[in-house]
Order: structure tokens, then C-alpha cells, then sequence
């Protein structure tokens, strides 16, 4: 049985191999991590889709390569992939020449929204049918089948067409890929210089995910009417808290940090504000407010900026969500995370506190609408009561996208975030 | 003379000529339609499709007179007039082509009877009884047709030397009928005579009778030929042909011997032409292939950019309902539109039983390197075939193995022109062959087989047993 890669998500159909963790003769098991794969999303690491001993494989580090290519290869146990595939009804128990080969669909990172074929010749579906006034509709519209995936099988029904149409609208519409391809003329043609007339340089190639930060960092700076709104929050209370029960988690395994008390703060603030959980879908005008609430950490790695999510903050303990903070972290860090656990983000965090500074300006990640950036705490003297006494200050940094959010709604939020980091409960620390 | 103006004119009124016209008008547009014949309908109503099937059904009745004798039915032997059935023949076309003509009229679409020729690229001069008329139009559509070939060597000027045309019109019933070509209008006249009383012998170059056809396909109407015509000769020749007295003398070569028989009547049926010559089209940029049908692009556009060119004239497989999709793609075109053929284009053919066919013949499917799977469902195993004594037939399918889509589908039996309509929808819907197996057929019909050979590729038609194949 063959393993091959899987569908990786959006606008992400082919990448490089970073690592193979898995040699000839290994024994896996079904959604083992056997590679590392980096692309323009992310680098992450491709489950296999069969169980079994390795009997070859097919890549190597270095190597670029597509969704349906071959991985590796396994003999026995091989057992399928977990979703089962949309099989024919069983009504057909006899025996059938041939069997129905119904591409597996490969478990972790698929993404409901199907890549938008971009360039001439980017084929998504080998073998197109539809029916004959849908064949007309596309011809009427200069779509290549070719280029609309369908189901499983190819068949491509009016509604495959329509939402091909849409998601084309809806690339056009992402200002920054409008100036990266489709207009280059709108940006300075860029120039290379020879810095080495000045001194000593060392080159390094653009990695792919430098490419995916620069891009998704312009296309954000571009399309965002962006304001960022400053304050000052008092966390000596959340370092006495964390001091108190810092041994208590040590003892389960778990560094306490304030990380858990931020993502708590700011679930109870956006449940009281949803509309900063939102996202604006300016192809079909509404603003789709997320009644769930997964925050995105922002993580400083070697390679580069990777913003992991953790789902559900507001339903988790605090000693969950250390644990997976902790574990998440990690997996950034040493790039094992999946693109699956990349998605899904309903807002940001950027906590620079562990390294210094104070106020910035964080750039919101699209298509959320509002970034939070903490800065380094420091003691500082406060006029408390009449009195100058010192306490830990936290400079905070909320940008927001004004084409959503009003200035007074952004005040307000600040307000209650005070507050939530403030007058945090004791009761959600304790374990 | 002043000349008329138009948006569009077609030349040729035949099935794709007048579709052409008509669409053309429905969208809007000023258009004049130029025949040479005072009849609309060209070959097809005519002298084609429409005559050589109101002949079958008139002679099949003969032949049922006669196979009835078992079902405790006896009939005397029937009494042909042959001057009846011929204007009976007639008043059906007179029926259709004065519809044709009343549509057009109705449309507002002007028809103009006469000669058409080129002038230019944006001219026509056309040569009508009341003398010369110029038509100035901003497209064309060339819609000429095809005639039925007639080598040199057997164009003995003697009207016994007939091709389909005279056929058709059945002067008389000869004693001893030579058709020379086994294809479709040879074996579909081949029956009309053969039941009218003549002793039909066919002549066949090829090693096939119906080569298009898979020839499994094609064994059931072999077989009722054989029985009801004197001979098939297949790898025959006819090298001379002369007339002597009231007979044609054929001289041919069959099995390393050279012939020499009499016949009364020879019906040459070994292809057809291309209407192409004395069209003028050599003072516009249109461009003819060897065999001088017109070349189109996909657009069904000439090499001259005002010059459109749909159905025989245009080549490739020479059936009326092809001309009709390429007419409205044509006018699509014009249309500022966008119409390309892409369609699956069904075959039938009226013999008896009859045989018809779409998508990829097995032929086709092995040549090209498809990879296929076969399922056949046998009409000996139809109820409904059985009702009226015609198992002599076959339902047969090309089902690609990966996939389970119909590449093709093809059916010999009485009534399969009427079935394989089905096949030609499932097609183009994209229909795998469990589509067609889970749809319900009525019962008892023919189409069942249908439905019983897509069910057959799974192992478990209902009235066939199939060995189950290796399991997977």
C-alpha cells in the first residue's frame, strides 16, 4: 500500500521535503508523523494515511513534491485512512470486476475551501465531466473544468462552478496577491543592490515560510484600515497568582506561566465583545461573527513566526491550557507542528513580554479582525489611592481593523480587558 | 441589380440549414435561407432519413404478415402496389417539408429557391426561375450537404444503376437486386427490397458487413440479412458493369473467382460527397480538404472568417442530428457565444433488428489504449423481447474499470435506435454505469436491458446469470 501526500489546504498543493523521520524497514502506524514537508503555509509534518512495515521510500530531503505523490510504501497491516472513503452503497455485495478506486481522502489537512487554480496551468481535476449545460456554463465563463475540482470522481455540477467563480472573486479580491500577480506595475519593480560594494555580506535564500509571513504580512498592512489602541495593565495580581500556584503545576509536570492568564482574559473580554471574534466576508458583505473562540499564539521560532491555535480557551482550565501551551510551543519550535493546528484562529496574541519592549503596533492576522500585543512588565510607580506605590505595569497594544470595529467599541474592550486581567479569579487557577 | 441585405444567410436547407436559419431568427436576427430544391428538408427529408424509414416500416409490416403463421395469425399473401406506397411515401414529405416551410415563414425567415453562388467573402449570387439575385450578407453558413457517391466505372447512365436517391423512389420491385456496400444505406434498402420480394445479393470490400459497428453487435442483423437476402459476399469486388437488355451485366471477383451474373437493378451504395463544387467558394478564403469538404475550426468557422460551414459539407460523420448540434453551435458562434462540439454523437442504423451505438465503440476503445470492461446483457434473457418474438438482440456496455463511468454503449434489437437515446443522456450527464443500474426501468420494456447490463457488470442482473468474476 502507498502512502501518498495528502491534500494540504488551501492555495498549498505541493512543498518540500524538510525531514523524513521514518526509515526502510520501520514499523508505522496509521497517522504516525513520517515526514516533514515545508510549503508556503507552514512546515508540517504529513501523518501516514496505512500502517505497516516501510518497504521503500520515495523522497528525499530537498525534494519538492505535490498532493498524490508518493511517499512510501508499507507492506502488511495496512489499514485505511480514517475517514472512510465515500464508498457506493453496499448493494452490490457480488463480486465487481474491477475495484472502485475512490481516492482515499487523507484525514488531517484537508481544508474545506478548494484551492483556486491561479496559474494556466495548474490542473486540479485530471478528468472533468459534467453535464452538457454545465459544460456550456463553463465555456460561457472561460473556465477550464480542469481547473474546478469536483468530487471524488471529477463530476463537477453547477454549484462546483458557481463556488469556483466566487472563490476567484474572492482572490481577486485579496488586495495583495492583486499586486503581487495580477498588477506588478503598482509595485516598484524591485532592484538589486550590491551590498558588497560596502562590505562584507552573507546571503541567505528566502525560505518559504519567509515568503508566506512577507506575503500574508502585506496582504494584512494593505487591506486593514488598521488602529492600534495603547494601555497600561496592572498584573501584579496575576504575578502574585502565579507565584501562589507556579509549585502546585510544577508538581503535575506544568511550568505555570502568565501565558494561561492571558488567553483566559481575553476569552472572557471577547465573549463580552464578539464582534472582535469576527471576520469580515466582503464577497458576500457580512461580518460572520465566530461563537467559538480559538486564540492564536503568536511563537518567535528560528525560522520564523508560526502562530499555532488553541481551541475552545474559554471551555479549557487554565491547567489545560498550560499543558497545551507548553506542548504547542514545542511543536513550533521544532517545526512538527501541522498546518491543521495553524487553522481555525478567531484572534491573536503576541506576547513579546519574555523578551522585552513595550508598546508596539502588532499587524492583525487576516482574516481576524484584532491582534493583542503585550509588551515586557515592569515595576513602576502608580498613584494608587492618593499614594505612589509600585506596581507590575504591562504595556498592551490592541490593533483592530476599524473596518469592522469603531474606535468607542475598541475603548470599551480595553476597559473590560483591564478589568478581566485586574480582577482575575482565584478560583481559575486553583487545582 | 440591387442585391439584398442580410445579417446572415444559409445555403442549404437540410436538417442543419434550416436549424440554422431558424435559430439564427429566434435570436434575433435578419436572415435569408437559399435552397436550390422548391422542397425545404434537403437529403434527409427527402431523399434520406425520413423516406428510407417510412419504407422500412411499410415493408417490416410484410415481413410480420408473414412470421405470424406460429401465433395462430395467418395472413393472405400481401398484395403490393407499389405506386400506393410510394405516394404515401410521398405525402409524408409533403407533410414535413411544408412544415419546414411554414416555421420558416412563421419565423419571418426569408428562403429564397435557387442556385447560390459566391461571389466573395460577403456576396452571394443566387440563380432563382425569375432570374438573378445578389445576396449581401454580414455571415454564412454553408449548409450544402452531401450526395451519394457514384464511381465512374458503374456510371453507366442506365437508370437501373441506381443509388439511394432511385432507390428510394421504388420504380418497381426487381427480380434480382445487387446492392455494392454492406454499410448502412445499402443493408437498410437491402431490407426494404429483400421484404418487397427481391433477391438482394450484397457485395462487401471489406472483411465486415456494418464495419463501424463492434461486430458482435452487428451479428444479429448479419444474421437476419442472411436469412432474408440471397448472399452476402464480403472481400468482394465488382469490376464491370454494363448493360445488357432490360438487365445490368455485374461482373465481380468473391473467394478468387470471377463472376458474371445479370441483376435487374444494382444499388450503388459505397459512401457519399461533398456537395462542394460550383459553390463559387474559390473567390472567398474558405479552404477544402482532399476530399473537398469544407475545413472548419471547432467554432465550425472556415478558413474565411464570414463563412461558416456546418453538417455534411463540413465532413466528419455525416448524420443529420450532427448537422443540427453544429448549426446551433454555429449560430452560437455568430452569436457572440460560444458553442463547440463536444457532444456524443449517437449512430443508428434502421436494418432489421436494428443496431445503434454512442460514445467509444470496442473497436475505438482498443485502438486508442482505453482501458474498459464489458458487460452484456442478452435479449434471449427479456421478457419483453420474448413478447414479440425478437430475442435476436444484444445490450452491451463500455464501462471504464476505475472510474465505473459509460465510455460507450451500443445495442442491437428491434426499437434500439429509439433505446440508445438513454445511453447518449447518461453520457452526457457523466452517469456511471451504478447510475444507470439503480434508475427503475419499467417493466416489461426493452430498456430494461439496459438497466439489467449495468447491473450485470456488478454480477447480479436479475433475468442473466453471470459467473461471479475473481473477487476483488
Amino acid at each position: 500500500m502507498d502512502v501518498k501526500l495528502p491534500k494540504l489546504g488551501e492555495g498549498a498543493d505541493s512543498g518540500v521535503v524538510v525531514g523524513i523521520f521514518v526509515k526502510e524497514g520501520d514499523t508505522i502506524a496509521n497517522g504516525q508523523a513520517i515526514m516533514e514537508l515545508e510549503n508556503e503555509k507552514a512546515v508540517a509534518s504529513i501523518p501516514s494515511t496505512a500502517a505497516g512495515v516501510v518497504e521503500k521510500i520515495y523522497v528525499k530531503a530537498g525534494d519538492r513534491i505535490s498532493v498524490g505523490a508518493k511517499i512510501l510504501s508499507v507492506a502488511g497491516g495496512g489499514s485505511a485512512p480514517a475517514p472512510a472513503p465515500a464508498a457506493a452503497p453496499a448493494a452490490a455485495p457480488a463480486a465487481k470486476p474491477a475495484a472502485k478506486k475512490v481516492a482515499a481522502k487523507p484525514a488531517p489537512v484537508v481544508e474545506d475551501d478548494e484551492p483556486v487554480a491561479e496559474s494556466a496551468d495548474e490542473i486540479v481535476n485530471e478528468n472533468p465531466f459534467a453535464s452538457p449545460s454545465v459544460r456550456k456554463a463553463a465555456r460561457e465563463f472561460g473556465i477550464d473544468l480542469h481547473k474546478v475540482a469536483g468530487d471524488e470522481s471529477g463530476r463537477i455540477t453547477a454549484e462546483d462552478i458557481k463556488n469556483y467563480i466566487m472563490r476567484l472573486m474572492r482572490a481577486a479580491a485579496r488586495p495583495a496577491k492583486v499586486v503581487a500577480e495580477a498588477a506588478p506595475a503598482a509595485k516598484p519593480a524591485p532592484v538589486s543592490v550590491d551590498f558588497s560594494q560596502w562590505g562584507p555580506i552573507l546571503k541567505k535564500p528566502v525560505t518559504p515560510l519567509r515568503k508566506v509571513i512577507a506575503r500574508r504580512m502585506s496582504e494584512s498592512w494593505n487591506s486593514v484600515a488598521r488602529v492600534t489602541q495603547f494601555d497600561d495593565i496592572d498584573f501584579t495580581k496575576l504575578g502574585e497568582l502565579r507565584k501562589k500556584f507556579a509549585a502546585d503545576y510544577e508538581k503535575k509536570g506544568v511550568k505555570l506561566t502568565l501565558t494561561p492568564f492571558v488567553l483566559k482574559a481575553v476569552a472572557a473580554t471577547l465573549k463580552a465583545h464578539p464582534i472582535f471574534n469576527s471576520s469580515l466576508d466582503e464577497v458576500a458583505s457580512e461580518i460572520v461573527i465566530k461563537e467559538y473562540i480559538h486564540l492564536g499564539i503568536a511563537v518567535d521560532t528560528e525560522q520564523g513566526l508560526m502562530v499555532p491555535v488553541i481551541r475552545d480557551v474559554d471551555k479549557k482550565s487554565m491547567f489545560d491550557l498550560a499543558k497545551e501551551l507548553e506542548t504547542l510551543a514545542a511543536k513550533a519550535r521544532d517545526r512538527k507542528i501541522s498546518a491543521d493546528e495553524m487553522k481555525g484562529g478567531t484572534f491573536t496574541i503576541s506576547n513579546q513580554g519574555a523578551i522585552g519592549g513595550a508598546h508596539f503596533t502588532p499587524i492583525i492576522n487576516l482574516p481576524e479582525v484584532a491582534i493583542l500585543g503585550l509588551g515586557r512588565g515592569a515595576m513602576k510607580p502608580v498613584v494608587r489611592d492618593g499614594q505612589i506605590v509600585a506596581r507590575l505595569l504591562t504595556p498592551i497594544a490592541l490593533s483592530y481593523d476599524h473596518r469592522v470595529i469603531d474606535g468607542g467599541s475598541a475603548a470599551r474592550f480595553t476597559v473590560d480587558l483591564v478589568k478581566a486581567f485586574e480582577n482575575f479569579d482565584e478560583a481559575l487557577v486553583k487545582i | 441589380m440591387d442585391s439584398i441585405k442580410t445579417e446572415i444567410v444559409v445555403v442549404g436547407a437540410g436538417p442543419g440549414g434550416y436549424a440554422a436559419a431558424f435559430y439564427a431568427a429566434d435570436l434575433g436576427k435578419k436572415v435569408i435561407l437559399i435552397e436550390r430544391e422548391k422542397k425545404l428538408g434537403g437529403v434527409c427529408l427527402n431523399r434520406g432519413c425520413i423516406p428510407s424509414k417510412a419504407l422500412l416500416y411499410a415493408t417490416h409490416q410484410i415481413v410480420n404478415s408473414r412470421e405470424s403463421a406460429h401465433r395462430g395469425i395467418t395472413f393472405a399473401e400481401p398484395k403490393i402496389e407499389v405506386d400506393k406506397l410510394r405516394a404515401w411515401k410521398g405525402s409524408i414529405i409533403e407533410k414535413l417539408a411544408g412544415g419546414v416551410a411554414s416555421l420558416a415563414k412563421m419565423r419571418g425567415v426569408t428562403v429564397i429557391t435557387g442556385r447560390a453562388y459566391f461571389e466573395g467573402s460577403n456576396k452571394l449570387r443566387v440563380e432563382t426561375e425569375q432570374g438573378q439575385q445578389f445576396v449581401e450578407y454580414d455571415k454564412a453558413i454553408l449548409a450544402v450537404g452531401s450526395a451519394p457517391a457514384m464511381p465512374k466505372a458503374f456510371d453507366l447512365g442506365n437508370p437501373r444503376v441506381m443509388t439511394s436517391t432511385e432507390a428510394l423512389e421504388v420504380s418497381d420491385i426487381p427480380e434480382n437486386l445487387l446492392v455494392i456496400g454492406g454499410g448502412y444505406i445499402g443493408m437498410e434498402l437491402g431490407f426494404v427490397y429483400s421484404a418487397l420480394g427481391s433477391k438482394v445479393t450484397v457485395v462487401e470490400a471489406m472483411d465486415a458487413i456494418l464495419a463501424g459497428a463492434d461486430a458482435d453487435l452487428a451479428r444479429p442483423v448479419v444474421a437476419n440479412a442472411k436469412k432474408s437476402f440471397k448472399e452476402i459476399r464480403l472481400k468482394a469486388r465488382v469490376t464491370k458493369m454494363a448493360t445488357v437488355g432490360k438487365q445490368i451485366k455485374v461482373d465481380s471477383e468473391f473467394n478468387g473467382e470471377k463472376l458474371s451474373e445479370l441483376y435487374d437493378r444494382v444499388l450503388v451504395s459505397v459512401g457519399r460527397v461533398p456537395n462542394s463544387a460550383d459553390l463559387g467558394l474559390e473567390n472567398t478564403k474558405a479552404v477544402l480538404d482532399e476530399k473537398g469538404f469544407v475545413k472548419v475550426n471547432s467554432q465550425q468557422q472556415t478558413d474565411d472568417p464570414s463563412i461558416y460551414a456546418i453538417g455534411d459539407i463540413a465532413g466528419g460523420i455525416l448524420l443529420a442530428h450532427k448537422a443540427h448540434k453544429e448549426a446551433r453551435n454555429a449560430v452560437e458562434n455568430i452569436h457572440g457565444e460560444s458553442g463547440i462540439f463536444e457532444s456524443i454523437i449517437p449512430a443508428v442504423v434502421f436494418t432489421d433488428p436494428e443496431l445503434a451505438w454512442c460514445g467509444l465503440t470496442e473497436a475505438e476503445a482498443k485502438e486508442k489504449g482505453v482501458a474498459y470492461v464489458i458487460s452484456k446483457f442478452p435479449w434471449s434473457a427479456s421478457g419483453r423481447a420474448l413478447s414479440f418474438d425478437r430475442t435476436d438482440g444484444i445490450t452491451k456496455m463500455l464501462i471504464d474499470p476505475e472510474t465505473e463511468r459509460v465510455l460507450g454503449v451500443g445495442i442491437c434489437g428491434a426499437g434500439a435506435g429509439e433505446l440508445i437515446a438513454e445511453a447518449v443522456l447518461a453520457m452526457e450527464m457523466g452517469a456511471t454505469v451504478e447510475d444507470i443500474a439503480l434508475t427503475i426501468h419499467a417493466h416489461p420494456t426493452l430498456s430494461e436491458t439496459l438497466m439489467e447490463c449495468a447491473e450485470a457488470f456488478y454480477g447480479h442482473a436479475t433475468h442473466t446469470f453471470t459467473k461471479r468474476k475473481s473477487a476483488e
